[in-house]
Formats: C-alpha cells, sequence, structure tokens
C-alpha cells in the first residue's frame, strides 16, 4: 500500500470514524436551574439596577437585553458560543421606596455549559455588586 | 494502488466524513428562557403570593420546593421520560410591598428535547398564579417501558453460567454488561447472533426461545 494512500485517505476516514463515534457518544444534556440571590438596595434608583443588570449579564454570559423598559434583563451565553445557548439567566430589577430589589435566576444545559446555574448566577451576583465601582 | 480500489477507499471515506458532519450538525440542544410576565398585587400577603405559586408550578411541574423557608422564592422541574433528566423549570418569586407584594415567573426548557417552549410554561404558570384561563402543555414524554421476560430481540436482563456457579451476567438495554464481580464489557445483538466483548470479543448463538446463549467457550441462561 502506498504512502499517498496511507496519507491521504486511510487517516482521513480514520479521523472521520473518531469524529462520529465521539459526536454520537456525548452524555445526555440535563437543564439545571437555580433561583439565585435576592438584594435589597436602598437609596440607589432603579436606573442603576438595570446599569448594573446589563454590565453584569454581558461580562458573564456576554449578551443582555431589557424585556422593554420592564426592569427585567436576560441574557444568553456563554460568550462565544457558536451553536445554541448552553446558559441563560434574568436579572430583575423592581423599585421599592428610593430603592431596588433585584433578583438573580439562571439556567444551564448540562455538562455543555462550563458553569452550574448556582455557579453562573454567584459569578452575576458579584458582577452586579463590581458593577457599583466600575460601570456605573 | 489500483483506480478501482482507490474509488472506493475514496467513497467509504466520504461516507465516513458525511455521516460525521450528519452526526455533529443534529440539533443541538439549547437552554430558552422566558422573562417579563410579572404581577404587582395591591392586596395580599406574601404567604397567599406563595400559596398560589406553589399551586401553579405544581400544577405544571414537579418537585416544588421553596429557595429557603418563608422566602416566597418557588422552584420546581419537569422531569423528562424520553431523557430521564429535567428539561424544563419555572421560578416563582413573592416579594412583599407595603402593599400586597410583587411576583415574578422566570420560566427555562432545554429545546428541542421539551415538547413545549419556555414562554408557553412561564404563561401557564402565570395564568394558574392568577386564575386566567389556561392552554394544556404538550405532555413530556414517557420512559420507554423496560423489556420484560426472555426476547429473541435482545439480550437484556441477567444471565447465570451453567458451569461457572455464582457467576452473573448484567446486561442492559444500552449494551452494557456486568459481572457479579464488577467486571464490564459490552454486548451486540444481530439476529441471533451475539457479540459479547467480556475478557475479549466473542461470539454467542442466542436460542430461539431467547432464554439460552452459547458459543465460544460460554453457556449461559437468563432468568425470565
Amino acid at each position: 500500500m502506498s504512502s499517498f494512500f496511507r496519507h491521504r485517505v486511510a487517516l482521513p476516514a480514520v479521523a472521520g470514524a473518531l469524529a462520529f463515534a465521539l459526536t454520537c457518544a456525548a452524555a445526555p444534556a440535563a437543564l439545571d436551574m437555580t433561583v439565585g440571590a435576592r438584594k435589597l438596595v436602598t437609596n440607589e434608583p432603579l436606573s442603576a439596577c438595570n446599569s448594573r443588570a446589563g454590565s453584569a449579564l454581558r461580562s458573564v454570559l456576554g449578551s443582555a437585553a431589557e424585556v422593554e423598559d420592564t426592569g427585567e434583563w436576560k441574557g444568553n451565553g456563554p460568550p462565544g458560543a457558536q451553536i445554541g445557548s448552553a446558559a441563560a439567566a434574568a436579572i430583575h430589577c423592581y423599585p421599592i421606596g428610593s430603592g431596588y430589589v433585584v433578583t438573580f435566576t439562571c439556567a444551564a444545559q448540562l455538562p455543555e455549559n462550563p458553569d452550574t446555574a448556582i455557579a453562573m448566577c454567584t459569578k452575576l451576583a458579584a458582577a452586579f455588586d463590581a458593577a457599583t465601582t466600575a460601570a456605573l | 494502488m489500483k483506480p478501482y480500489a482507490f474509488r472506493r477507499l475514496s467513497i467509504f471515506a466520504a461516507a465516513v466524513a458525511a455521516l460525521a458532519v450528519w452526526s455533529a450538525s443534529a440539533a443541538p440542544a439549547a437552554v430558552e428562557m422566558s422573562t417579563g410576565i410579572r404581577y404587582v398585587m395591591d392586596t395580599g400577603t406574601l404567604a397567599d403570593c406563595s400559596a398560589k405559586a406553589k399551586t401553579a408550578l405544581g400544577a405544571y411541574l414537579q418537585n416544588v420546593t421553596e429557595a429557603s423557608p418563608d422566602s416566597g422564592e418557588w422552584i420546581a422541574f419537569g422531569q423528562n421520560g424520553a431523557t430521564s433528566s429535567a428539561t424544563s423549570s419555572a421560578a416563582v418569586r413573592c416579594y412583599a410591598l407595603p402593599k400586597g407584594y410583587v411576583v415574578t415567573f422566570t420560566c427555562a426548557v432545554q429545546s428541542p428535547e421539551n415538547p413545549y417552549n419556555a414562554d408557553a410554561l412561564c404563561l401557564d404558570v402565570a395564568h394558574n398564579f392568577s386564575g386566567k384561563p389556561v392552554t394544556p402543555l404538550a405532555a413530556m414524554p414517557t420512559p420507554t417501558p423496560v423489556p420484560t421476560g426472555c426476547s429473541a430481540t435482545n439480550l437484556f436482563g441477567t444471565w447465570s453460567a451453567d458451569d461457572k456457579p455464582g457467576l452473573t451476567l448484567t446486561m442492559t438495554m444500552s449494551g452494557e454488561v456486568t459481572d457479579s464481580d464488577g467486571v464490564s464489557g459490552n454486548w451486540g445483538l444481530k439476529g441471533n447472533t451475539a457479540t459479547l466483548t467480556y475478557y475479549g470479543t466473542h461470539t454467542l448463538t442466542l436460542s430461539a426461545d431467547g432464554k439460552h446463549l452459547s458459543g465460544d467457550g460460554y453457556h449461559l441462561t437468563r432468568k425470565c
């Protein structure tokens, strides 16, 4: 058998067979969802909550969009995902007196997403707090 | 190399590559989330909200739990029998106001495995909460029934070695084999010819009644 055959035909065939086996043997995905933190923030306007929510979602998931002008934000990720979305999160802002209450809710598809829903919500809450000095 | 041989191998390589592409391009599972439904009630307590939330979630999902006692934050999951895992979930979060409460609804599903989308789930949970008419959701797939008895179309079940007392082989529907010592392998069946990968690869014959498996030094009897 010539080396041409080995390198141009046999090796790609073996590589193709391996790719087929790997793609078809992936573990079934499962949905993971969690009720994340809830924070009451006093003496800060709702607009600050909106700014932080957008900033946190963009930094953790790579995208953020408000549902009209409701103070409810949603993002999908993870950043750089080529096909579909393995993670999603919602941040809800609601005015209370001179401040607001904010909640974090996260969902992840495991094992595709690198973070569990709990880990993702923890990151979001931290990013929300960090936005106090960075994005505002 | 002869031209016809090269052509055949090229076709084979192309077929393998096409299979790999086809397998990889099957609709990838993705998380779909629904937000946007929020009720602000002028009357009622946090306990009222919690009771409604628990009932609304329980109407469509299982394992309804409160995130922490008396938090008013509820979550539940929908088990998909076809995947043996959760493919839908919803969170209802109540927060007490000086007068009344505010409640938000957030839902997520794994597509395409889940039979309904996140918006449909959230709309039904919210409408159940508020007493509005709901639209029935598509039913979750049920688990594939476990075969019973001795079948000539599979090797599922527990097999005992006729000539080795105490040795049993447990075979699953997914093609796994585990013996009574914990040693594992795989099985396959084509017609009545079984392939057993267990301390090497062996070819055995399944009897017409599906109860006996023999060949290559093995004599096994299925419990059924």
